[in-house]
């Protein structure tokens, strides 16, 4: 004590007001960490304003679409010969058997607008029209087979160069080089727009309808493959979630601690850093070719969104694994000592206490694990539902499991890779509806966490 | 140290609990060497000694807490009653229902009061009906003095309480499965003196009814509630006697330096 007193002070008595060099120097310091931090705020912010503006400027064209509305003459003569409204022969009525007519009635709409154009060949006025009309035709004559002999106006796609040109993405100069449509087209469209027969208005099934072929961006939606990513998120909920949840407290509570479920542990850590793609080739190998092919089960079949649920299902049990047992971990050893200090079992004092507790965690774990699962595109590629054309919805629940179907990143992956630049429209388009569903769940996320947290 | 009750109070009562040769080992260290005690039953035994000298890792071992550690190991024999409760034929559940146990931290479940209370009796079926139980919540906080203070509100959280309120609480919880020892690991390190009073008023009513083992680091509440004294150091129990005999003439001199505050 004696030998502190009398050494000479480290630190010479100055006015508290004067600032020393040293703290100046710390104090600088501290000011350029800050503005680091803001700058890399700053930019972080910047990315994703730059993002948000694109997604949204260039994907809300996919969601309207050019109507032209066409009031057609259903002639008995053309759609039911025999005139019994028999349905067998109105159905062998193929979709050429409906060309003459639509030809027919886009000229009765060039007289009656008063419109001029070179244009009178059918075959090239119909080039207004997506090539679905006929399709839409023949699907509201089988429907409604009463309305044969009527006119029955119509609401059909504009072929998606006449979209391009109202959306401003096809001009004039672009055309002469377009065989499929001429800019006489576009100044006949020019004249419809202002007598309102051609209308952009919101179009509900780029949202809800199925996929279509190539050549008909105008008609392709995206609704089947939602369905298909719905049946697959319910395979890895219902799978993932309960051996997910199961896993982690065998490990986190019951489990000794030795070596092998140190590797366990460090093979759980390394799964998640798997890539995805992986996980599809596995998938491929095992559900495919070995449970679909050598063992025969027909469930198990490229493109089906059970098989793609497995796969995801692999995916994300680290995911959940991983984030449950940090949500266990949470939970303060004090609770566990109350209950076993009262005289509950093991699994009673995990059952009523731990996991109530670990709830709001392992939620929000197994939501983020679905959102990333939803996501996912790699994995899809090698069991086949990425290019697959979602063309018809599932007849059942069942077969919803296991008929081929995309899902919604592959989906939207396959039209940004297809030629026709509305494809990509709709590539942006289905971006959107895919970060609404993301955002969807990661609300619901952080309003499950709110609604059970609970202090201790 | 001018309350002088544990002078009037007898000590020859039926013997609860025997230890005989306890060592317990956390993987390779030894925390506790040769522990022999016998604790009588309807008498508060206190433990004192320095931090880490194994009190309460011998506590934890009388209701087999420990289990939950992996790498703790417990030899020697603890007999309640004249049972091994090391035996493999014991359920440590049927044990921890028989003595019960109080925690140095308050940690009332976060739940309703009266959930708190009517946990232990539920998962042990004690009660045939919600009456029966309600009367059981009643009688283990009326038995854990903070009925008055909480009747009106048994559904509020737990966690709500202040610490002293959630310390009688968690005692009240324990006697709800009415154990026949009652073990107490510094159950008022995390109160204030008025609170600290209140529990050890409740500890000495206890009495009369538990075999009570209370670990603590203040001499003087050992001195106030006890009746017999273990002193613990460096996992030796260095001496073990009435608590009169202990405070006023101990016989090893580790106890005294101990208690006149030269060690520890």
């Amino acid at each position: 004590m004696t030998d502190a007193s009398n050494a000479a002070p480290l630190r010479e008595k100055k006015s508290l007001l004067a600032v020393d060099a040293r703290t100046k120097k710390r104090n600088a310091a501290e000011a350029r960490f800050k503005m680091y931090g803001i700058i890399a705020i700053t930019l972080g912010l910047l990315f994703l304003a730059v993002l948000i503006t694109t997604i949204i400027s260039r994907g809300t064209g996919a969601f309207a679409q050019t109507f032209i509305s066409v009031p057609v003459e259903l002639r008995e003569d053309k759609l039911d010969k025999k005139g019994n409204r028999n349905l067998e022969d109105i159905k062998k009525v193929s979709t050429f058997g409906y060309n003459p007519l639509l030809g027919d009635a886009l000229s009765a709409v060039i007289l009656e607008g008063g419109f001029t154009t070179e244009i009178t060949k059918s075959k090239e006025l119909r080039k207004l029209l997506s090539s679905s009309a006929v399709g839409q035709m023949r699907a509201y004559v089988i429907e409604n087979t009463d309305q044969i002999g009527q006119t029955v106006t119509f609401d059909f796609f504009a072929s998606s160069r006449v979209d391009g040109y109202i959306k401003g993405r096809v001009t004039r100069e672009d055309l002469a080089r377009d065989k499929n449509l001429s800019a006489e087209h576009l100044d006949l469209v020019d004249q419809m727009i202002e007598a309102g027969v051609v209308r952009k208005k919101f179009n509900p099934s780029f949202i809800f309808g199925a996929d279509a072929s190539e050549s008909r961006p105008e008609q392709a939606g995206l609704g089947v493959s939602m369905l298909g990513s719905l049946f697959m998120m319910l395979v890895v909920l219902f799978l993932a979630l309960p051996i997910g949840v199961a896993a982690s407290i065998y490990l986190e509570e019951f489990a000794p601690k030795n070596r092998l479920t140190d590797l366990i542990e460090v093979n759980i850590s390394n799964l998640a850093a798997v890539p995805s793609i992986v996980f599809g080739i596995l998938g491929l190998a095992f559900f495919i070719q070995f449970c679909g092919g050598y063992l025969g089960i027909a469930a198990m079949k490229a493109s089906a969104p059970l098989v793609g649920g497995l796969v995801l299902t692999l995916m994300t049990l680290p995911t959940i694994i991983i984030s449950t047992r940090a949500a266990l971990k949470a939970v303060p050893p004090s609770i566990r000592d109350a209950a076993l200090g009262v005289g509950a079992s093991k699994m009673q004092t995990v059952f009523h206490h731990v996991l109530p507790l670990a709830a709001p965690g392992i939620l929000t774990g197994t939501i983020i694990g679905l959102a990333q699962a939803l996501g996912e595109t790699a994995p899809l590629l090698l069991i086949g539902m990425v290019g697959y054309i979602a063309s018809n919805y599932p007849d059942s629940v069942l077969s919803g499991f296991t008929d081929p179907n995309s899902a919604m990143p592959a989906q939207i992956f396959e039209w940004a890779k297809r030629a026709d630049p509305a494809f990509y429209e709709r590539a942006w388009g289905g971006i959107i509806i895919l970060l609404v569903f993301l955002m969807t769940m990661n609300i619901i996320a952080i309003l499950l966490r709110r609604r059970f947290e609970r202090r201790w | 140290m001018d309350d002088l009750r544990y002078m009037e109070m007898p000590v020859d009562q039926d013997t609860k609990i025997s230890a005989s040769n306890v060592q317990v080992y956390y993987g390779d260290n030894q925390a506790i060497k040769d522990v022999n005690v016998e604790i009588a039953d309807k008498t508060v035994t206190a433990f004192i000694g320095p931090s880490g000298c194994g009190k309460s890792t011998f506590l934890r071992c009388l209701n087999r807490m420990n289990d939950t550690i992996d790498i703790c190991r417990v030899e020697g024999t603890i007999k309640i009653d004249g049972d091994d409760i090391y035996d493999s034929a014991v359920d440590p559940v049927q044990l921890r229902a028989k003595v019960g146990m109080v925690f140095q931290k308050p940690n009332p479940f976060p739940k309703s009061i009266y959930d708190n209370v009517a946990y232990g009796p539920k998962v042990h079926g004690l009660a045939k009906s919600k009456a029966d139980l309600d009367v059981i919540v009643e009688k283990a906080l009326r038995r854990g003095a903070i009925w008055d203070e909480v009747k009106d509100r048994l559904h509020a959280p737990g966690t709500g309480l202040s610490g002293g309120q959630q310390q009688r609480l968690c005692i009240a919880r324990a006697v709800a499965t009415e154990p026949e020892v009652l073990l107490m690991d510094e159950p008022c390190s995390a109160l204030d003196p008025i609170a600290t009073a209140q529990v050890e008023e409740l500890i000495d009513e206890l009495r009369q009814s538990y075999s009570l083992v209370i670990v603590t680091h203040s001499m003087q509440q050992a001195a106030r509630v006890s009746q017999r004294t273990a002193f613990f150091h460096l996992g030796n129990l260095v001496e073990f006697g009435d608590t009169s005999q202990i405070f006023t003439n101990p016989q090893d001199s580790r106890t005294e330096s101990y208690i006149t505050g030269r060690i520890g």
